[in-house]
């Protein structure tokens, strides 16, 4: 397969992953590392899990971040970006006509069941996803104090979020944590 | 209450795209800790129960959860166009400068300093990720079945190997059920 070939192939799959991953893009990583490292070995598992662990420590939006370098492994600048492209394109086309119906029935009482119900399971997840990522970044009882600290100051929004960020990167850089 | 929501005036599509570009490049680890604070604490565009609303309806529908905040966001203050203008701030630059900083960062991985910071930074973000979640649940305080709800979806992403998928549908289902026999006590 030449390179063009190969980046309509990996556009196609990841466009298609993109309007199937739900509960978020990273539901289907296990089916995007299968297609590109199995399937086609355009790059190693190695290469896979450091394009993953650098779109986690990058700011940006970290799953499209992470696409465009496996698209720009596959084929260059091109691939990296229309593999982005991919990668949220058919997403938000979806949530826009989404958003529409769900905005056309507001008022319907069903509606508000249904809203009453799947809210507390979003902010359940949510907090779970915070206790998940503190339990990667959390190598000592030092960093864990850092997050605890970090959950209160945020809590009683008496601090800018930039300071805690930043001052987290400082103790973290004197080698504290 | 979601029936008088009010819709800002003519929010201009620039204000949209530099606060999802900010939303974007300060979220370490997820922008939604910063969406929040800028959409509901800062710039007032949506209700505390709105953006909730909102991101229960991304965390429903496939593709990356926070682009669709940036969408319905757009598209509730200016309709298509603005959600044109959100989504250009959140995806466009980040990704530019996120790819240049990926490259430099692979030249330099060796160096623990830069893990170090990284390592730092990751810490506080899980806490204001935490926090960000606790101040969601705030307003169902009063509601028990809320609550219960909340506590099992936690502990079954938290602390299961379950697959996301299975705990959404399947908490999400329950929740329904319980809701609806909740609404019914209430008559």
């Amino acid at each position: 397969m030449n390179n063009s070939a190969a980046s309509v192939a990996l556009t196609a799959h990841l466009a298609l992953l993109s309007s199937i991953s739900f509960g978020g893009f990273p539901t289907v990583l296990p089916d995007v590392r299968d297609f590109v490292v199995i399937t086609h070995g355009w790059m190693t598992d190695r290469e896979f899990s450091n394009f993953f662990a650098l779109a986690q420590t990058v700011p940006g939006p970290n799953m499209i971040l992470m696409m465009t370098f496996v698209g720009w492994k596959v084929w260059g600048i091109v691939g990296a970006i229309v593999s982005a492209v991919a990668t949220f394109g058919p997403a938000c086309i979806l949530y826009f006509i989404a958003y529409r119906l769900w905005d056309r029935f507001r008022a319907a009482p069903w509606q508000r069941i249904v809203r009453a119900a799947l809210v507390p399971v979003t902010v359940g997840l949510i907090i779970a996803s915070g206790a998940v990522m503190a339990r990667t970044a959390d190598t000592g009882w030092q960093a864990a104090a850092v997050t605890a600290a970090a959950t209160v100051l945020m809590l009683q929004r008496k601090l800018d979020p930039v300071v805690l960020l930043v001052s987290g990167g400082v103790l973290g850089g004197l080698g504290l944590l | 209450m979601p029936n008088d929501r009010k819709i800002p005036d003519h929010v201009p599509l620039t204000s949209l795209f530099t606060a999802f570009l900010r939303v974007s490049l300060l979220g370490f680890g997820g922008g939604l800790v910063w969406a929040h604070r800028i959409v509901v604490e800062q710039r007032q565009w949506t209700t505390e129960d709105e953006f909730t609303d909102i991101l229960s309806l991304c965390q429903f529908m496939p593709g990356p959860n926070v682009v669709g905040i940036g969408v319905c966001v757009g598209a509730k203050l200016r309709g298509a166009i603005g959600t044109i203008a959100a989504i250009s701030g959140f995806v466009l630059l980040p990704c530019l400068i996120g790819f240049c900083l990926g490259l430099l960062y692979l030249e330099y991985a060796h160096l623990a300093v830069f893990r170090n910071i990284l390592g730092g930074v990751s810490a506080v973000a899980a806490g204001m990720l935490i926090a960000t979640g606790i101040r969601m649940l705030l307003p169902f305080r009063s509601r028990p079945v809320a609550l219960i709800v909340a506590a099992l979806a936690f502990g079954g992403m938290a602390f299961t190997r379950l697959p996301l998928l299975a705990v959404l549908f399947g908490v999400a289902l329950l929740s329904l059920a319980a809701t609806r026999v909740e609404a019914a006590r209430a008559r």
